[in-house]
């Protein structure tokens, strides 16, 4: 009898090592994410052939192999202005348009919604948050790029290339963002207590008070959090944004509306498009543009986490 | 009389603007109220109607493919292979992630007291999830293809995705095992038995819906991923696809769709046309996966607690 209770102590011993081993691998993993990435992320600033970190973040002429050389010797340039700037701004963009939309449902479909529109809503938002990136490119490669392009017409003069850019690729981020932002909208406006409500409405306030003056108020951390994550999922988003750039540099006239509608570029569409076939100096620029995306998303995720520890309810 | 009634008119008629004041509130709260409430409707049923046009429109477009029976072959207009890859890595994938995060989820909900580890845990698994896939698909060719001398290969796709999908994995796992009931799970406890034993014969099984639910959800964020896969699988198939060797370079249905529409449309070996019906037909084949896999994990958590419950 005691011998079994030893083994079976012993046993428990063993599990709860391993059960912590397959814990801790989480943050053995993350750590080596940003050691490998670090590591690999200031050659371009170092090694012969590569460039200076002023070149790199103000010009806009991205050609880490010198194959667009317009002189024909090969000579590389490492100017990632235009993609920074792409992503920034694909991303506002995109937030700007989820913002209001993601809210407003997440308020209806908390505060309103009648049954059968819950019901039908619920399994939509689950399926949208894990539909894959490239569906939602090839989609918007089919359906949007040929739309804008005929919207644009008069804006670009007929150009055949008119459609792909930053427009394409704002709406194309708003049906992966939105999803993930109306969810964790919808949990935060779920953790707000029922009595704030019930206590709202018997002080003789109407649904819009209620919602406006109360429930918004009180989950507005939440809703915050819901956002900055949203954020975080549009900077990384890859293969949807990079099938409706298809561009080379930014386009000509930046400060006009015509920008939207030409070929454009943005971090992850170079780096998906052309890591792979790259080695060497060329690589490592590469290298430095994943360690923004990184940092980007590590903010983002620390501004979230800030956040809900901000919220009154949980 | 009248100097009775005096103050009565003023009173009445105080009371009149009073009423005409308040009435004129009343309203202008509830069309406030109503303009409210139709706007968020409005935007309701936008959100709704795109989403539900979008999941229309992908299976019309990709109709014509689906009832076509070379989309199925292995010839260069067929996803055969594409479509043995995708379950290939997904199962392979399972192999890891399934009891890697299931273990992890039991050290933070049953093992570890609150405090400063399992804060640590929880903010390295936040800070991963977000990580954007394609970095960690550049981590994976660093670590997995060029260190560990992998190259592009089924087990190097399967580990990256091991990464991707371990914090959503625990977070499914860990809500799984906390919904257990407490006083089950201290009736084991006070009965004697070690923790692992409890857990084994009390936790696991009651939690067994959740955990089956969880291991459905991150089998469709696996199907789904791409950007992961494009430096650790590469963007094509060996001749001898068809066999479980993992070290192989393979495609899946996603890397499969970028490719023919994006850095290999073109060249692909296929007209322009084709290219787009073999794009409609893949994405249909996508949506489908995911529109079963998401109504798999609903059904199937609810029929094993039926099962439990009803023994």
């Amino acid at each position: 009898m005691v011998h079994y209770s030893q083994r079976a102590r012993l046993f428990d011993q063993v599990a709860r090592g391993v059960c912590f081993f397959c814990a801790f691998l989480l943050v053995i993993v993350i750590i080596a994410v940003i050691i490998f990435i670090s590591s690999k992320a200031f050659n371009v600033f170092f090694e012969p052939g590569g460039t200076n970190v002023r070149t790199f973040f103000t010009v806009d002429n991205w050609d880490p192999t010198g194959v667009n050389d317009p002189t024909g010797n090969g000579k590389p340039s490492f100017g990632a202005f235009g993609l920074i700037l792409g992503s920034v701004v694909t991303t506002l963009g995109a937030m700007i348009i989820v913002t209001p939309f993601a809210l407003g449902t997440a308020v209806y479909f908390t505060e309103m919604a009648p049954k059968w529109l819950v019901s039908i809503l619920k399994p939509l938002i689950e399926i949208f948050t894990g539909i894959p990136s490239v569906v939602v490119g090839v989609l918007g490669l089919t359906l949007l790029v040929p739309f804008l392009t005929r919207v644009a017409a008069p804006l670009t003069g007929g150009l055949a290339t008119a459609g792909y850019g930053w427009g394409a690729a704002i709406l194309v981020l708003v049906i992966m963002v939105l999803p993930t932002t109306l969810s964790i909208a919808i949990d935060a406006l779920h953790a707000v207590p029922q009595e704030v409500r019930e206590a709202s409405l018997s002080l003789g306030s109407t649904r819009w008070q209620m919602m406006s003056r109360a429930i918004i108020p009180a989950a507005s951390t939440g809703l915050g959090t819901a956002v900055v994550l949203g954020l975080a999922r549009a900077i990384g988003e890859t293969l949807a944004v990079a099938l409706v750039l298809q561009g080379n540099s930014l386009p000509q006239r930046l400060f006009s509306l015509t920008a939207f509608f030409q070929p454009n570029v943005n971090i992850t569409m170079v780096i998906a498009r052309d890591f792979g076939e790259t080695s060497g100096v060329s690589q490592d620029a590469y290298w430095t543009l994943a360690f923004i995306l990184l940092v980007i998303s590590f903010l983002f995720i620390c501004i979230s986490r800030y956040l809900a520890s901000r919220s009154v309810y949980k | 009389m009248s100097t009775q009634s005096a103050p009565q008119v003023a009173l009445s008629s105080g009371g009149s603007a009073r009423s005409i004041e308040q009435a004129r509130l009343l309203r202008s709260l509830h069309i406030k109220n109503a303009i409210a409430s139709s706007i968020l409707w409005f935007i309701t049923m936008l959100v709704a109607a795109t989403f539900v046009a979008i999941i229309i429109s992908l299976i019309w477009t990709g109709a014509p493919a689906l009832t076509n029976l070379s989309f199925y072959g292995t010839g260069v207009q067929g996803i055969a292979p594409e479509l043995f890859n995708t379950f290939y890595i997904l199962i392979l994938t399972e192999l890891f992630l399934f009891p890697i995060s299931l273990a992890a989820a039991i050290f933070l909900v049953e093992y570890s007291r609150q405090g400063r580890l399992t804060t640590i845990i929880h903010f390295a698994a936040e800070t991963l999830a977000g990580v954007p896939s394609l970095v960690l698909g550049m981590f994976g060719f660093l670590v997995f293809s060029s260190d560990l001398h992998l190259s592009y290969s089924r087990l190097a796709g399967a580990l990256t995705l091991l990464c991707l999908n371990f914090p959503l994995a625990l977070r499914l796992f860990e809500d799984a095992l906390s919904s257990v009931s407490r006083e089950l799970h201290e009736g084991g406890l006070a009965l004697g038995a070690t923790r692992w034993h409890t857990i084994r014969t009390i936790v696991l099984p009651s939690a067994l819906p959740g955990i089956i639910t969880g291991l459905i959800l991150t089998a469709g964020k696996i199907v789904g991923e791409a950007a992961a896969l494009l430096f650790t699988m590469g963007l094509f198939n060996p001749a001898n696809v068809f066999t479980l060797d993992p070290t192989l370079a393979s495609d899946t249905l996603t890397t499969r769709l970028y490719y023919i529409k994006g850095v290999g449309a073109g060249s692909s070996g296929l007209t322009s046309s084709q290219e787009t019906l073999l794009a409609a037909g893949i994405s249909a084949v996508l949506i489908l996966l995911l529109l079963l896999i998401n109504i798999a994990a609903r059904s199937v958590g609810r029929l094993i607690q039926r099962r439990l419950t009803a023994a």
